[in-house]
């Protein structure tokens, strides 16, 4: 039987100029992490035949993320959209995200990217599979079907791991689990074609506006600056041989060089 | 700017730009100095649509807007004007003719490998006596028998060296003055198609632009595009959608210049300021930055106009005068704000103000766009 996949992706902010950032198509991008558990489900589509939905949170004008995912080869993506999420932490966000993907159960896998790029908490993954008591392997970069389950392995701390995971399962992709694909043009047409892309509310959920956003959220930003990093510059002088002997030294000082 | 655009052409933009930061950024400034073409990166664009943009998805195209179109063309020209300039000309030129003038079984014949990009396209009418005045063609397509007999010159042949679908303007009948002028569709390997030697320009030069000579080149007689004697009205139209791709090859160069002259005026350090706080260099971004918006501005109202069924030559005219003059300047002002810098292959915006160059020259000259535009205004 072919795999029901359901891969989460975030639309993060790459620009936010004078320090505010308002969420549209042109401030945002798919999250570049998740672009390997885009990968990995796509391929696990075309070599096993696996159904691929795409889920996201966030404001209407965020859809695109699924729209790009759906040009790239998913079958189908779900927005879960709604004012009362404004303001939500990394639990809230797995809580609505938790209740849209038991909305879609049964599934058998749940993919994640490690992190995003402007949140960079690394939590939403890990807390989804919790409140949803599902296993969770992380930073996998294989996956094998073996019998009703799968084999991942990982790297950590110099060593390779290998896992047995019962389905269903959440993991959360490595990086460098494999190059993602460019997008066709074609893609991107049909992906607005024809509209794949439904958006759930709260109601849709059966979830109420205290369990998420800021209500919702224990954790909350209460201001952000940019850190004070201050480079210093230093010129070495005397023929190359000196000055590489400089650098030696430097880093054998700092105990960078042993 | 972007207001303008739906979420469709939000997705082309940053996908195409992801691309082309990824595969054609680093190797710009290396294929332009070693004059090659890219085919590995070509085969990938190829393969993501990239030549067949507004094709039919049926015919295998992406089957996209002329929005999107122009949208593809300003990003790849930002990373290589070459690379633009030969998804423009494969695009409008080469591949629109066929689409708006072939016959059921030419389109099934032709655009598919042209959209996929398994063959490139070409459109041969200059001539060493002919290019503003395409009157004045001498190649010559006579019948015989079931064949065209093709002889002629055609030189600056954009893509000229890996063209495999060339789309040859000629006179079927020589007496007939600019009436008889038709558009026969040659393949490279037929004999008597030669390719010359490849062009040493100035810029985009890693489009391998050279001369097409025909000498006794027979092709079948279904190879004629439209009727014969529509020449000049196929290259008229192919040209209303081909200098839109010029004039978003421009914007591309000049966004491009634009980019690196603010990055640079940022860090660079003269009387212990950055420059940019120097209000001299504060005027030049101010009309750099106002020139790319405008010419962009040009480029998507005449793409918005032919999207919508619309008349829209004067404003694509209107479009590639304004976006190539303003590629120009605002490459000029880059090189400035760089001195020293901007005027050494060390930096990009030395190549892309000479990229910039041709585009007041090719498909149609900032003097031709002037008549063509004050035709229309005064008429």
């Amino acid at each position: 039987m072919s795999l029901k996949i359901i891969v989460c992706v975030k639309a993060v902010v790459v620009g936010a100029p004078g320090g505010r950032v308002i969420r549209s198509s042109n401030s945002c991008e798919l999250n570049p992490f998740d672009r390997p558990p885009l990968e990995a489900a796509l391929r696990m589509k075309e070599e096993k035949g696996a159904s691929l939905t795409v889920l996201s949170m966030g404001p209407p004008s965020c859809a695109f993320v699924l729209h790009e995912a759906i040009a790239m080869g998913a079958a189908r993506g779900i927005l879960v959209s709604d004012p009362a999420l404004a303001g939500s932490d990394t639990l809230a966000t797995s809580a609505a995200l938790g209740a849209a993907l038991q909305k879609l159960a049964p599934f058998d896998l749940v993919l994640f990217g490690t992190r995003s790029a402007d949140g960079d908490t690394g939590h939403v993954g890990p807390q989804t599979a919790v409140l949803l008591d599902l296993p969770l392997v992380g930073s996998v970069d294989l996956i094998e079907k073996k019998g009703a389950g799968l084999v991942v392995e990982r790297t950590l701390d110099g060593f390779r791991e290998s896992f047995e995971v019962r389905l269903p399962a959440a993991l959360t992709i490595h990086p460098g689990f494999s190059e993602p694909r460019d997008v066709p043009l074609a893609g991107i047409q049909g992906a607005f074609e024809r509209e794949q892309v439904e958006t759930w509310s709260l109601s849709d959920l059966g979830l109420s506006a205290e369990q998420v956003g800021e209500k919702g959220s224990p954790t909350r930003v209460t201001a952000i600056s940019k850190a004070d990093r201050r480079r210093k510059c230093e010129f070495l002088s005397g023929s190359e041989e000196e000055q590489a002997e400089q650098v030696a030294q430097r880093l054998t000082e700092w105990g960078l060089l042993e | 700017m972007d207001i303008f655009l739906s979420e469709k052409n939000r997705v082309v933009r940053q996908s195409v730009r992801r691309f082309c930061e990824k595969e054609i950024k680093p190797i710009a400034a290396e294929i332009d100095r070693e004059c090659s073409f890219p085919w590995e990166v070509v085969e990938k664009m190829g393969r993501l649509g990239y030549f067949g943009i507004q094709a039919p998805r049926e015919l295998g195209g992406a089957g996209l807007d002329s929005v999107s179109y122009v949208i593809v063309i300003e990003e790849i020209s930002k990373g290589c004007a070459g690379l633009g300039l030969c998804v423009s000309v494969h695009n409008s030129v080469a591949l629109y003719p066929i689409l708006a003038f072939g016959t059921r079984e030419q389109k099934q014949k032709w655009v598919p490998p042209l959209a996929r990009g398994q063959k490139i396209g070409a459109f041969c009418l200059t001539e060493p006596n002919a290019g503003s005045d395409a009157s004045g063609i001498e190649a010559t397509a006579i019948r015989k028998g079931d064949h065209y007999v093709l002889n002629g010159n055609k030189v600056f042949v954009t893509n000229g060296g890996v063209a495999d679908t060339c789309l040859i303007f000629a006179r079927t009948d020589p007496g007939a003055g600019s009436k008889g002028i038709s558009v026969v569709i040659a393949e490279r390997g037929t004999p008597g198609f030669v390719v010359g030697d490849l062009e040493d320009l100035c810029g985009v030069r890693a489009n391998p632009v050279s001369s097409i000579r025909l000498y006794d080149c027979r092709v079948p007689l279904e190879n004629l595009l439209g009727k014969e004697g529509m020449g000049l009205r196929i290259g008229l139209t192919a040209l209303d959608t081909g200098r839109l791709g010029i004039a978003a090859q421009g914007v591309g160069i000049a966004q491009a210049a634009f980019e690196e002259a603010t990055k640079y005026a940022k860090q660079r350090k003269q009387f212990g300021v950055p420059i940019s706080r120097h209000q001299a260099m504060g005027m030049m971004i101010a009309d750099m930055a106002t020139q790319v918006d405008a010419a962009r501005l040009l480029v998507l109202r005449a793409a918005v106009l032919r999207d919508q069924g619309k008349p829209f030559s004067r404003q694509s005219a209107m479009a590639k005068l304004y976006a190539s003059e303003t590629s120009t300047s605002v490459t000029d002002m880059a090189v400035q704000i760089h001195g020293g810098y901007g005027y050494s292959k060390a930096y990009p915006v030395e190549r892309y103000y000479r990229d910039a160059r041709v585009t007041r020259i090719y498909e149609g000259t900032s003097e031709i766009h002037r008549m063509v535009i004050a035709r229309s205004v005064l008429e």
